[in-house]
């Protein structure tokens, strides 16, 4: 029992880092339909970033105090920043041009951006894994049998926030609201005087700085990373938002604490090369028995 | 139909993920005909740290013969080097092709590597049905010379052998490791691997050595690739309380992050033990202040140790101004082998051009050669008769030689 209750706690934490890159990926998806699979590697981009910050700031260990308020205040917006304008320019210079071409267009470009974005963070930090500092102390708190790191509360806690900031941003601002026309009708939001451009740009913007803030985390989280991490987390989280329900963010956020789950619990009880079997065969009976996802909404067939 | 175009994506990643990207130099120099010595090696990624060295080594083989009248002045030796990382990680795809590579060049008489032994099992096939002769510093996986497996890759041409290697094979350092960790201690183990050639042959080896000599074994797990979390795996590890952890596998397949995360699940205290795989600079770098209490193989004597090796040690460091790596000298000991071969073939055939064939010939027929690793034979199946090993610790952010076995095979 006391594993199994550790096992739920580590589920989440890890459920949280793939909510965190998935919220990402299912805002983009909502509004131009397009399953961007340069996110993952925007993810890692934002790791590379904070450890440049990092570096810049001359922090190698802990920090305590509010030093460690500042200093991860100040991580956490540059890389948010830098992420967000790459993602923005990934939008300007390849995907804006084939918004009205062939899907398999976009998609494509996609998996090469993918590519580039590898290739150069391969290019400026070299191809093997680069350790990240332990900026943040932590503790340990026992509570009964389970242990419960600092790290792993700030992970879950994070993505739960995060998906709260976004869903009011989208259902309570203007600007959500103008997102939200435009993922419904392109051409009709235009004609109300909606600006597509800014709008799908902005997605982008606050998209991939959601990844960039994920890839703090997931630095501190895991204390090392290299250019190839978001390949597989990046396939994850996508696994996640499909699962939840794609173009939803509570759903996105449910699928990646689900995975989570899944992978720890099927670890502890059959075997840890069974995980991805597991996920994956929870993925299949879920589309088939819902096939826009646990949270989706069935829409009319776009493709 | 939106379901269809995830499923094609997901295809379309996958496959497009596996493409290969190979870099190719080669050392040409002015005087009469070259011969080529092809080296497959995994030169960048994760397996950089300890592929570059033993490139390093084979190199200096190679340089140092055209300095002492390779040839007689009629042939010059050259090295083509490639890769066989793709995307960071030793891919056997990659290697298989590196290896077409070398068979269509004419020139090249002979090939070094290649590292990891599940590209070994792509490339001997190939390598045996062109009579290519091929030593490998550092493969250990049993099935590459002895048993069915070796068969099957012999298949091709089941009379011919073209696969050698200088280093000790996995059923002499899993048992190596097995004694060593009853040394040590511990009375129970959990054995994780990586689900490869390498890592798994290594884990099984172990798990069988150490359970002959009265140790427990509680549990052997299997972990996937581009695995980054390993919390779970090791929770539930530390509810059986194991004495010790054995990973059978490389630090680029997830030793080091396994060993990193044992402090984060409150295992900071039992000590880790793997093979060769792990026995990288890399694998500090990945495990952090965790590295310590780690103990690992080396499928190679101890350069640094051995007297027979000064020289080299000293020549290497002032070549490539860096200390020498776990596989340097048997890149180096495989290449005078391969360089030896020819030269008796020049030697014999009065200067003319040799062929695969009397190359291979001449690398069976190696008996008590003296490399900077010791003298070296090889049996019928292509190991060595007599191979070294030697077993370190990582201590105070140090890696110490606690032991040098020598193995019978």
């Amino acid at each position: 029992m006391d594993v199994f209750l550790q096992q739920l706690v580590n589920g989440l934490s890890l459920g949280g880092i793939y909510a965190l890159i998935a919220l990402g990926y299912t805002m983009v998806y909502g509004i131009i339909e397009l399953i961007n699979f340069a996110h993952g590697d925007i993810y890692t981009l934002g790791t590379f970033f904070s450890l440049a910050v990092l570096t810049l700031l001359g922090v190698s260990g802990e920090v305590h105090g509010p030093a460690l308020i500042g200093i991860v205040a100040l991580t956490i917006a540059i890389a948010m920043l830098l992420c967000g304008i790459t993602g923005v320019l990934i939008e300007r210079l390849a995907y804006r041009r084939l918004r009205n071409a062939p899907r398999l267009a976009p998609l494509i470009t996609a998996i090469g951006m993918s590519f580039i974005l590898e290739n150069i963070m391969q290019y400026w930090k070299g191809p093997s894994p680069i350790p990240f500092p332990q900026v943040i102390p932590n503790p340990t708190l026992h509570v009964g049998p389970v242990d419960i790191a600092a790290k792993q509360i700030l992970v879950v806690v994070l993505a739960i926030a995060m998906m709260i900031t976004l869903q009011l941003f989208i259902y309570r601002t203007k600007l959500g609201k103008a997102m939200r026309a435009t993922a419904q009708d392109r051409d009709a939001a235009q004609l109300m005087g909606i600006n597509i451009n800014t709008t799908i740009a902005l997605t982008f913007l606050i998209g991939s700085a959601l990844a960039g803030a994920a890839g703090f985390v997931s630095g501190v989280y895991y204390g090392s990373t290299w250019f190839f991490n978001g390949f597989s987390a990046g396939l994850k989280a996508f696994t996640a938002a499909v699962l939840g329900g794609i173009g939803n963010l509570a759903g996105a956020m449910l699928g990646g604490f689900l995975i989570g789950l899944i992978e720890s619990l099927t670890t502890q009880f059959i075997s840890d090369q069974w995980a991805n079997v597991v996920v994956f065969s929870v993925l299949v009976l879920v589309l088939i028995f819902r096939p826009a996802g646990l949270l989706g909404e069935s829409l009319p067939n776009k493709v | 139909m939106r379901l269809r175009v995830i499923a094609l994506l997901c295809a379309a990643v996958v496959s497009a993920c596996s493409s290969t990207t190979t870099t190719s130099s080669s050392s040409t120099s002015s005087s009469g005909q070259t011969i080529k010595i092809g080296v497959d090696l995994p030169v960048s990624g994760a397996d950089a740290s300890i592929g570059i060295p033993t490139q390093n080594g084979a190199v200096m083989a190679i340089d140092e013969a055209n300095k002492n009248g390779f040839g007689g002045g009629k042939f010059t030796l050259a090295a083509s080097l490639l890769d066989d990382a793709v995307q960071g990680k030793h891919d056997p795809a990659a290697g298989a092709q590196n290896v077409k590579t070398f068979i269509s060049d004419n020139s090249v008489l002979g090939m070094i590597g290649p590292f990891n032994s599940n590209v070994a099992v792509a490339e001997i096939p190939l390598t045996n049905d062109a009579g290519l002769v091929q030593i490998s510093p550092s493969n250990t996986n049993d099935g590459l010379t002895i048993g069915a497996a070796a068969k099957t890759l012999r298949s091709s041409k089941p009379d011919q052998n073209a696969y050698f290697r200088v280093c000790t094979r996995d059923s002499s350092q899993g048992l190596a490791l097995a004694q060593f960790t009853k040394k040590l201690g511990p009375t129970s183990a959990f054995i994780i691997d990586d689900n490869e050639t390498y890592g798994k042959g290594l884990a099984d080896s172990y798990e069988a050595a150490y359970t002959k000599l009265g140790g427990k074994v509680l549990g052997h797990e299997h972990i996937t690739a581009n695995q980054q979390d390993f919390k779970a795996l090791l929770t539930k590890i530390k509810s059986f309380s194991p004495g010790i952890v054995f990973f059978g596998g490389n630090t680029s397949t997830g030793g080091g992050l396994l060993r990193r995360q044992m402090g984060d699940v409150g295992m900071s205290a039992v000590p880790f033990i793997g093979g060769d795989g792990i026995s990288d600079p890399e694998f500090e770098t990945t495990a952090g202040p965790m590295a310590n209490g780690t103990y690992f193989s080396v499928a190679a004597p101890d350069a640094t140790r051995l007297g027979s090796a000064k020289t080299f040690v000293a020549d290497y460091k002032e070549r490539f101004k860096s200390d020498v790596g776990g596989y340097s000298a048997n890149a180096y000991a495989a290449t005078k082998i391969i360089i030896a071969a020819i030269q008796k073939a020049i030697d014999e055939d009065g200067g003319k051009m040799p062929t695969r064939e009397q190359v291979l010939k001449n690398v069976a027929g190696t008996k008590n050669f003296a490399t900077p690793i010791g003298e070296i034979t090889f049996d019928a199946n292509g190991d060595t008769t007599s191979p070294v090993l030697t077993l370190q610790k990582v201590s105070g952010g140090k890696v110490i030689t606690v032991d040098v076995i020598t193995v019978k095979n």
